[in-house]
């Protein structure tokens, strides 16, 4: 469990406060979307969760445990964060040794790392690349190795920040899938992103940041209602959302996927005949 | 992230100092510089110093200028002291730090009011080639766009359990391998964006490249280097001439 | 009517790196029109990026390889330009706007091509304040880059490759770094320059859902080879578009799954509010 209790923040030396009085909490079991303007202050939330930050005023405590009070790599163990840009992590010789990277620093056995490593790349699919460098992987491929380096010690929380970057749609639906595979094993997936339509099918509970302040936190459905919000942190809405507010009152409600949305419309079209 | 350098790089802002001529500003920094390299004597230091300090205040830059002082302040115990084991007196170790601020203080009046930009400028009306002008700003440029890579790329790999303060020597050396090798990549792959960038701007299209800006000197431009020369002249006449 | 002139030709042309044999490209032919509002779409790897460095020159110049076949813009051959003269009819905006402001200003920055090319005061200035005013970016004018939002800096991008009064202009993903408003503005402020100056645009673009509304033609690139080419509405229709790791929109996706129900629509629906009002339509009609 993640609790963040009234939690201020702004780098050493500046005037202003990157997140201001931010309060929340996230159980195991949950897939969360965190949404919000560029430099609204994404990015500076996620990183409190692992301690890579401190809070200026407030706390954050992961199981309990608040986190200025003891390593990065303690609570990391915990809450896995995978960033956005994969060439900021890559250093290893094979891609092998990538994922077994932070299972050494975190001192697991040998044998141990060992089937971690070979179950996180054939999870992604990366196995027959194993002893080949991990610079020469293509873009989308360096993605899934960054996240198989995280999945790979098994942490209770993932962090993905904005994983759909440069992903096309077959790797988007791959990563639909590890997600809903990740929260029946009651892992919470936190997923940071603009990518309004990947967010909607995640179905996910929804934060929305604005100047480093929580405007809205709820199930995504009623904060894509909230079209004055919406509007503050300059997030467009899913088609389908958009879909059910032109129909309306025809629908009763937003179709969660196009499966749904095509059984709907052919109620409607059909039901008349 | 930009807190790091924030005492030691140019900050948009507004004063009678940022608004003349850089050459100016380079003239005025580098005398004080020179006379803070041979002054010798408490006296002269308080002088300077304060002269320093004034034109830190009117150009709105000493808060900034006292931070870069700070950060420097290592250096000067570690020459005051030094001096004092070396068997040098009190007052010379005082002295020699002094002059260490005074350098360190003079040459920042330049760079805390002037914009990489200016120092361009500077550059151009030296007549310096184009491409070694481009290459200084394009690298003074990156410096913070790097930096951020850094920061990045260290935040990635503690979250992998990475932790750098941590063993003897040897090991907190290799613990940077994490960190230098994503950062050498990162700045190639830069370097060869950058050279698409800049084919596609056209550098280096034609020899006949113009300059559109061009430093003219202003009224108060030729006043200030006047006070200048005056005040450096008095200095020297003063101390001497009176042996102060 | 009037007379379209191609302005960008692809004859026969293949085209692989030195020091590989994987061909890059695979026999494309292709023209586009001035004032062609493309939008290029494909799998990561698949050629859209070579293809792009090719019509600005800096393949075969920056990069070599094996180049055969040819490449004509705007009326002349690519592998007789150079890419500096090339920069003055195509205007390239990458993907990190971040590495392609190099001054400590924007003004300087936009100056900086215009300085390359050799031009006078009187007519920098006057491109100064045409391009300031043309992108709504006349306030940020003496800010430094890292005073800026990174909207702000794919704005700054285009002011200065677009200074040099290009005919074409491409855009290497230009939007994934920002959020969906920002993104929505942008796509827009493009189009504006389309309609506006007659500028030809190719725009590579994960996101289409943005670009459906605004663009005229669409390509679909896989493995280096050119598999739909046309008007966007007729090729945004084909059901196997995502297999090529195309973003297909939910309601275009909707109205292919609709058709095989059987639901055949009078047209293609490019935007929800469009689609839905066909729905209404049809119920209302049915009553």
């Amino acid at each position: 469990m993640i609790e963040v209790e009234s939690l201020y923040f702004k780098y050493p030396l500046a005037n202003d406060y990157v997140l201001k009085n931010i309060s929340l909490k996230i159980g195991l079991g949950e897939v969360v979307g965190i949404m919000g303007g560029n430099g609204s202050g994404k990015t500076t939330l996620i990183k409190h969760f692992n301690g890579l930050l401190k809070p200026t005023k407030g706390f954050v405590k992961v199981f309990g445990k608040d986190t200025r009070k003891e390593s990065v790599a303690y609570f990391s163990k915990k809450v896995g964060l995978v960033f956005q840009n994969p060439g900021h992590q890559i250093f290893s010789d094979t891609v092998w040794n990538e994922v077994a990277f932070a299972l050494k620093n975190f001192g697991f056995e040998e044998e141990i790392i060992n089937k971690r490593v070979k179950w996180a790349l054939e999870f992604f699919n990366l196995i027959q690349y194993k002893d080949m460098s991990p610079l020469l992987l293509s873009g989308g491929e360096k993605k899934r190795l960054c996240l198989a380096s995280v999945l790979a010690w098994n942490p209770d929380f993932i962090i993905l920040d904005e994983p759909t970057v440069g992903q096309d749609f077959l790797q988007k639906e791959k990563l639909i899938e590890i997600i809903k595979m990740l929260v029946t094993q009651n892992k919470t997936v936190i997923v940071v992103s603009h990518d309004v339509e990947f967010i909607w099918l995640l179905q996910p509970r929804l934060i929305l940041i604005s100047n480093g302040i929580i405007v809205k936190d709820g199930d995504c459905r009623s904060v894509f209602k909230d079209d004055s919000v919406l509007e503050k942190c300059g997030i467009t809405k899913p088609q389908l959302v958009e879909l059910y507010e032109e129909l309306y009152p025809l629908i009763e409600r937003p179709p969660v996927d196009i499966v749904e949305a095509r059984s709907m419309m052919l109620k409607l079209l059909r039901g008349l005949k | 992230m930009f807190w790091l350098a924030e005492g030691l790089v140019y900050r948009r802002q507004e004063s009678i100092i940022h608004s003349l001529d850089p050459r100016v500003k380079l003239i005025i920094s580098l005398s004080l510089f020179l006379l803070s390299l041979f002054s010798s004597t408490i006296f002269e230091f308080i002088i300077l110093l304060s002269a320093i300090f004034l034109l830190g205040v009117l150009s709105k830059v000493l808060r900034r200028m006292i931070k870069t002082i700070t950060f420097s302040l290592t250096f000067v115990i570690m020459i005051f002291a030094i001096n004092l084991l070396v068997g040098y007196d009190l007052i010379f170790s005082i002295i020699i730090s002094l002059r260490f601020i005074a350098i360190i203080s003079s040459s920042s009046i330049f760079f805390l009011t002037s914009s990489p930009d200016e120092l361009d400028l500077v550059m151009r009306s030296l007549h310096l080639p184009y491409d070694l002008i481009f290459a200084f700003v394009t690298a003074v440029r990156f410096v913070p766009v790097i930096l951020l890579d850094a920061v990045q790329i260290i935040d990635s790999q503690r979250s992998r359990g990475l932790e750098i303060e941590k063993g003897n020597i040897f090991k907190r050396i290799r613990n940077y391998i994490p960190v230098l090798i994503p950062l050498i990549v990162q700045s190639i792959i830069r370097s060869e964006e950058l050279a698409e960038a800049m084919e596609s701007r056209a550098y280096g299209f034609s020899k006949k490249r113009t300059s559109y800006y061009t430093l003219h000197f202003k009224r108060k431009d030729y006043f200030v280097l006047c006070l200048n020369l005056t005040l450096v002249v008095l200095f020297i006449l003063l101390i001497h001439l009176f042996h102060l | 009517m009037e007379t379209l002139t191609e302005i960008i030709k692809f004859i026969n042309f293949s085209f692989s790196y030195s020091g590989s044999n994987a061909l890059i490209l695979k026999n494309i032919n292709l023209s586009i029109e001035e004032g062609d509002f493309v939008l290029l779409v494909g799998p990561s790897g698949c050629g859209k990026s070579t293809l792009l460095r090719c019509i600005n020159g800096l393949i075969p110049h920056l990069y070599s390889g094996v180049y055969e076949g040819e490449v004509i813009v705007d009326g002349e051959l690519v592998k007789n330009k150079s890419v500096n003269e090339l920069a003055t009819k195509v205007g390239f905006v990458f993907q990190n706007p971040e590495n392609q402001i190099f001054m400590f200003s924007v003004e300087k920055d936009i100056v900086f091509g215009l300085e390359n090319i050799g031009l006078d005061r009187n007519e920098i200035d006057s491109r100064l304040e045409w391009v300031l005013h043309a992108l709504g970016i006349e306030h940020l004018r003496y800010k430094p880059p890292y005073e800026l939002s990174d909207g702000q800096k794919q704005r700054v991008a285009i002011a200065g490759v677009l200074a040099m009064k290009p005919k074409i202009l491409i855009l290497d993903e230009p939007t994934s770094l920002l959020d969906p408003r920002t993104a929505l503005e942008f796509i827009l402020l493009i189009k504006e320059l389309n309609r506006k100056f007659g500028l030809t645009i190719i725009v590579v673009e994960h996101r289409i859902d943005l670009l459906t509304n605004v663009a005229n033609r669409m390509i679909v690139l896989d493995k280096g080879e050119i598999i739909f080419n046309g008007c966007l509405k007729e090729v945004i229709k084909n059901k196997n578009l995502n297999l090529y790791g195309v973003n297909v929109p939910p309601v275009i996706a909707l109205q292919n799954y609709l058709k095989d129900e059987g639901l055949i629509f009078n047209e293609f629906y490019l935007n929800v509010k469009d689609f839905s009002k066909e729905i209404k339509r049809r119920l209302i009609g049915i009553d």
